[in-house]
């Protein structure tokens, strides 16, 4: 039989504190475990809490700075017009089947957050937006879409994301994202990347595509300067609200106030 | 002004009507997997993991293949909360979330680009697959293997790991595997020869992932499918670390003291409204 070599911890040497620029919190003199003064990037957690608003403390935990008052109507647009993707979303749907389940509400949010995080509509989708808009930002958005449409052919059934961000729903141009880009454009506080978008949404247009909501996500927090990595659960904490309201709204009701596909509409093909 | 009229057939055909390919549930008659009678037939006849695979994949495997995945899902379930995934459930235990969020969260966690299921099982497979493929045409073992470096360091997926070097898992499941009967097969025939040139060369191995990435290739499973099966593979391990915390008192689970933590941000500052 072949030999191999026996396991050998490696050298690595493992941090016992962990670092963090983000939060700070000063020990109580009687008991170490417990902190007297907690602070933000150097802010008091009681000073935020006093004077500022939910939307200024997020962009403050991401980005290590107060917005401006622009960057604030900007986040705050966003996130209320992303506060609740509505009851035929998939990870709305899966918040109310866990709430009409009888799921323990504590899991609402964790089951439609995974539902939320896809390459398809969801949060993987929104980050890979963010990418691709950071990527081609400074090409021509004429361009970029001239070569997207050109090489690259719509499925046969379902709909085309021949980008991320970008797409039909249903077969169409999504209306109401088309309508949010907008009002998020036109906001003082969005730059270049929101600009991008819409300029390369237009020129979709003939080929029935344009903005899908997770681009609009993805334009918006690159013009707040969020990281990448950060897209996929900011894009989640926008929607919890939402994902939340539906699946509290349904724990209380009898199973059969969400559909159960009737036995003739389950069709089983092989058996 | 002319109104278009979009076509939404496709969506219309599937309003409250679902198609499975996988079967279900008839009332009253019995429930069908893959054209096989679940009560009337693989309860009494099949193992649980082969159940398991006919769910991920749609293929019946045989039964000395699955006692052979049940070996390697033994070897994955370690009830060490030091590892990132078991960290979860022994969290889980110890702010009395539910075992099942524990240890649906510790799975989660393995669909890591480090270390588990996702990223990494499927870049296994996948790079065995086709550097078996470069192979066939010719390639020569060793300029995969370089192919495969940078800054004079191997990086491939399924070679080498953290924590430790060498992985005492892979010899287990070689005898394992040589106790069903299985002949080792061309996939696993090259990544031996793989690790023998990492051992040679870089003072590497092959890790678990290596090694089952090889195996589930010779048995004609795809980079998908095999993610696909394995999707719990660390489940029982964090179950494990859950139930050790749950059963000790609340958030006794490594606590930390206020400066066990290093601040590196701005100093103190003001609102100044």
């Amino acid at each position: 039989m072949k030999s191999f070599p026996k396991a050998v911890k490696r050298p690595d040497k493992f941090t016992t504190t962990p670092a963090t620029q983000i939060w700070y919190e000063s020990p109580s003199k009687q008991n170490p475990y417990l902190a007297e003064d907690t602070r933000c990037y150097g802010y008091s957690i009681l000073e935020l809490a006093d004077q500022c608003s939910f939307t200024q403390m997020l962009f403050l935990l991401l980005t290590g700075e107060l917005p401006s008052a622009e960057e604030e109507k900007l986040l705050n647009t966003f996130l209320v017009g992303f506060a609740n993707p509505g009851p035929r979303q998939p990870a709305t749907r899966a918040a109310m089947y866990a709430g009409v389940g009888k799921t323990d509400p504590s899991h609402i949010l964790p089951i439609s957050f995974a539902i939320a995080s896809g390459e398809f509509g969801g949060g993987k989708e929104v980050e890979l937006a963010m990418r691709f808009l950071r990527k081609n930002a400074r090409k021509k958005p004429q361009d970029i879409a001239k070569s997207i449409i050109e090489n690259n052919l719509a499925p046969h059934e379902g709909d085309w994301h021949p980008v991320p961000g970008f797409g039909s729903k249903y077969g169409d141009i999504d209306i109401m994202a088309q309508k949010l880009a907008k009002l998020l454009v036109n906001r003082s506080g969005s730059g270049k990347i929101l600009a991008w978008g819409e300029a390369f949404a237009s020129e979709l247009k003939h080929a029935n595509i344009g903005w899908l909501m997770s681009g609009i996500a993805a334009a918006t927090f690159a013009d707040l300067g969020f990281p990448p990595r950060a897209a996929a659960g900011l894009f989640q904490i926008a929607c919890a609200p939402g994902l939340l309201a539906h699946g509290v709204e349904m724990a209380n009701k009898p199973v059969t106030a969400m559909p159960f596909v009737e036995e003739s509409d389950y069709v089983i093909e092989n058996i | 002004m002319s109104l278009k009229t979009s076509d939404t057939s496709f969506w219309d055909q599937r309003r409250n009507k679902i198609r499975s390919r996988k079967g279900g549930y008839r009332i009253g008659e019995d429930v069908y997997l893959h054209g096989n009678s679940l009560l009337g037939d693989l309860i009494y006849n099949a193992s649980y993991m082969q159940v398991v695979v006919l769910n991920a994949t749609g293929k019946y495997p045989s039964k000395a293949f699955t006692q052979w995945l049940e070996s390697l899902f033994i070897a994955l379930s370690w009830p060490d909360p030091r590892i990132w995934c078991n960290h979860m459930g022994a969290l889980a235990g110890t702010t009395r979330s539910s075992v099942i969020a524990a240890t649906t969260m510790g799975v989660l966690a393995a669909d890591s680009r480090f270390y588990g299921i996702g990223t990494v099982i499927v870049q296994g497979v996948s790079f065995i697959q086709d550097a078996m493929e470069r192979h066939q045409k010719g390639d020569a073992v060793k300029d995969i293997v370089y192919d495969n470096c940078k800054l004079g360091k191997p990086y491939i997926m399924g070679y080498a790991r953290p924590l430790a070097s060498g992985d005492e898992r892979v010899e287990a499941m070689i005898k394992i595997a040589d106790s069903l009967g299985f002949e080792q097969g061309e996939h696993m025939k090259l990544a031996f020869q793989i690790h023998d040139i990492l051992q040679d060369e870089f003072n590497e191995s092959i890790n678990i992932n290596g090694y089952l990435s090889a195996f589930f290739s010779d048995q004609g499973y795809t980079p998908i499918e095999v993610c696909n099966i394995l999707s719990c593979l660390v489940a029982s391990g964090v179950t494990g670390c859950y139930v050790e915390e749950s059963d000790k008192p609340g958030e006794s689970f490594l606590p930390m003291r206020c400066d066990d933590i290093e601040y590196t941000g701005p100093a103190p500052r003001s609102l100044g409204k």
